[in-house]
């Protein structure tokens, strides 16, 4: 009985020293590979913030030169955009960025969240396995497709409706951003609510909610954090979409009265002047500063998410 | 052995003999090389790239980038050396409203670009007067009654401040006259495509563009001052919106720059190519 498990035991013991020269190799191979890897991505980082940091010091430094012509009282707060004059406040064109978003996602938001819940929640499998690659697919629409449908086919149903005579504005910009919003706010949000736990849903069956009390007052709040930065995600997106708003918003660098007096937005005056503009020009410093705005705008919204999305860490 | 050695040497005799006069007729034929790049206006960018394809035929050696943006960007990338040719609309070495001239620079005619007014098919009007589209753009005339149309808005489409197309109409159309903004039925288009779409689709537009754009049943030439819009009426003096398309150069141009420039400005060219692609050139001209 003895002496078969000491053979055994001596067998283990040999194989495993065997075992341990050859993984010993291998995991200097590993060890080898592992840091080669480290080092790779590491590079690929630096790399990338290099570049990123050149974009944010060229902008910035370029944008800053136009305080030593004008004043900032004058670019953020007159309205007045008159380049060829001398005059460049761009107070027009950052009003008017903030109400085409707001309306962007006062139009988005109740559609898109409305179609995540019918996704999650309430629609036959089918139905949804067809809705989501849909979604998906209209990410990869290229935007100034959306702008050129929008030119074609959405300012004449406007101007038919509205009897106005050109139909460029607020409303139609709002309108082809919010088609563009859309699935990126629909899908996080899908995933939001997917992922709120099964057990949420139970309990308030269990206490006798029906379907929709369960939705609103459970399942929805649950999933808030997740439906906002999907939301600000969207907002990212509306506030630095170029080409599309280009073609439907008139390019008039005036305050938006009304949903259909043409005007103009930081992104749709940038890509309209900047080919026609000379290098070292105040003009030229004056989109640059435009360009940083953007930057510093969109620069907030992504720490938001990033704040919020923390918080949900948290609290979990 | 000795007629093999004869032969060998009579054979690479022979051989050297023909490799040097190839060579000879190479060195004739590749005597001019370097590398031209053109920027500048997109108008010209056809007429760049066709004369390039060309002029490389004849001289392999030598290396043209052609690329269109905008016609300010033509001088502009002359000035910082970007660039060996800035195509623009205007004359560049001389001021323009909305642009001083730049120095040292010499403006090299290439081709004639002739300008249309169009309007959407629904507009009834089909003669417009200087002193007519002066009120147009300027935001005194705002109702087609007013021009003879019927009762119904305005619509003005332009081009955005700097674009060629837009300076030579200034100039030539309104006779300097102002183009207001900050009108409710005001629109500003960044390419000739989109003011194309732009006055298509809306009813009662008006704007302007190449003549060779001009085309489909959308638009339509109105005439100017009672004269057609026509490559004929440009070139027998009576049709007035037109301008020359330049290459402007830092200084006169020279070596391979010289020679690209003079074979766009060629008969050969000017008569072949160019007027397929349907500007006009510029030896038709009388002024």
């Amino acid at each position: 009985m003895g002496a078969p498990v000491q053979n055994l035991a001596s067998r283990a013991q040999k194989g495993s020293l065997a075992e341990g020269g050859i993984s010993a190799k291998r995991h200097n191979r590993h060890l080898f590979s592992n840091t080669m890897f480290r080092y790779y991505f590491l590079f690929s980082i630096l790399a990338l913030c290099l570049v990123l940091g050149l974009v944010i010091v060229f902008i910035g430094k370029t944008a800053l030169l136009l305080f030593d012509n004008i004043s900032p009282l004058d670019f953020f707060f007159s309205f007045n955009w008159s380049p060829e004059e001398e005059a460049f406040g761009a107070a027009a064109f950052i009003v008017n960025t903030l109400s085409l978003t707001a309306l962007t996602l006062l139009i988005a938001v109740p559609v898109s969240v409305g179609m995540a819940v019918l996704c999650a929640e309430i629609a036959p499998k089918w139905l949804t396995s067809f809705i989501r690659p849909v979604l998906d697919l209209l990410v990869g629409i290229p935007s100034i497709v959306y702008g050129y449908l929008g030119l074609t086919v959405l300012l004449p149903f406007l101007r038919r409706v509205s009897g106005e005579g050109l139909g460029d504005g607020l409303l139609a910009a709002a309108l082809v951003l919010a088609l563009m919003v859309l699935p990126t706010i629909c899908r996080i949000s899908d995933d939001a609510i997917v992922a709120v736990p099964r057990k949420y849903r139970d309990a308030a069956y269990a206490l006798g909610s029906t379907r929709l009390q369960v939705i609103m007052r459970v399942v929805l709040p649950a999933a808030s954090r997740g439906i906002i930065s999907a939301v600000i995600l969207g907002m990212t997106r509306a506030v630095g979409e170029t080409m599309a708003v280009v073609m439907v918003i008139g390019n008039t660098p005036q305050l938006a009265k009304s949903l259909f007096t043409p005007s103009s937005v930081l992104t749709s005056n940038i890509v309209m002047q900047i080919s026609n503009v000379e290098f070292d020009s105040t003009w030229n410093y004056a989109l640059h500063m435009m360009a940083f705005l953007l930057l510093l705008i969109s620069f907030v919204l992504i720490l938001i998410i990033r704040i919020l999305g923390r918080k949900r860490r948290d609290a979990a | 052995m000795k007629v093999f050695k004869k032969l060998t040497v009579t054979a690479l005799t022979a051989v050297i003999a023909v490799t040097a006069s190839f060579a000879g007729i190479a060195a004739a034929a590749d005597s001019l090389k370097g590398k031209i790049t053109v920027n500048g206006s997109t108008a010209l960018l056809p007429l760049t790239l066709q004369a390039a394809k060309e002029f490389q035929k004849l001289h392999p050696k030598v290396k043209i980038a052609a690329s269109g943006k905008g016609s300010v960007t033509g001088p502009q990338a002359v000035k910082k050396g970007i660039a060996d040719i800035g195509a623009c609309d205007w004359d560049a070495s001389i001021d323009v409203p909305g642009f001083k001239a730049f120095d040292g620079q010499v403006a090299n005619k290439v081709a004639v670009i002739p300008f249309a007014t169009i309007v959407n098919k629904n507009v009834g009007v089909d003669n417009l007067s200087t002193e007519q589209l002066q009120g147009i753009y300027s935001g005194k005339i705002t109702n087609w009654k007013e021009v003879g149309g019927s009762d119904a808005s305005i619509v003005v489409v332009t081009r955005a401040f700097g674009s060629g197309t837009r300076v030579n109409y200034q100039a030539k159309a309104l006779a300097g006259g102002d183009i207001v903004k900050k009108e409710k039925n005001y629109k500003e288009t960044g390419s000739s495509g989109d003011m194309k779409t732009a006055v298509a689709t809306t009813p009662n537009a008006i704007g302007y563009i190449d003549l060779v754009y001009v085309s489909g049943s959308d638009i339509k030439a109105v005439k100017f001052n009672g004269v057609a819009a026509t490559t004929d009426n440009v070139i027998n003096g009576s049709y007035k919106i037109w301008a020359y398309g330049y290459y402007m150069t830092k200084g006169q141009p020279t070596g391979a720059t010289k020679e690209f420039i003079d074979y766009v400005q060629s008969k050969k060219f000017q008569n072949g190519s160019l007027k397929k692609l349907k500007f006009i050139p510029i030896a038709a001209m009388k002024g």
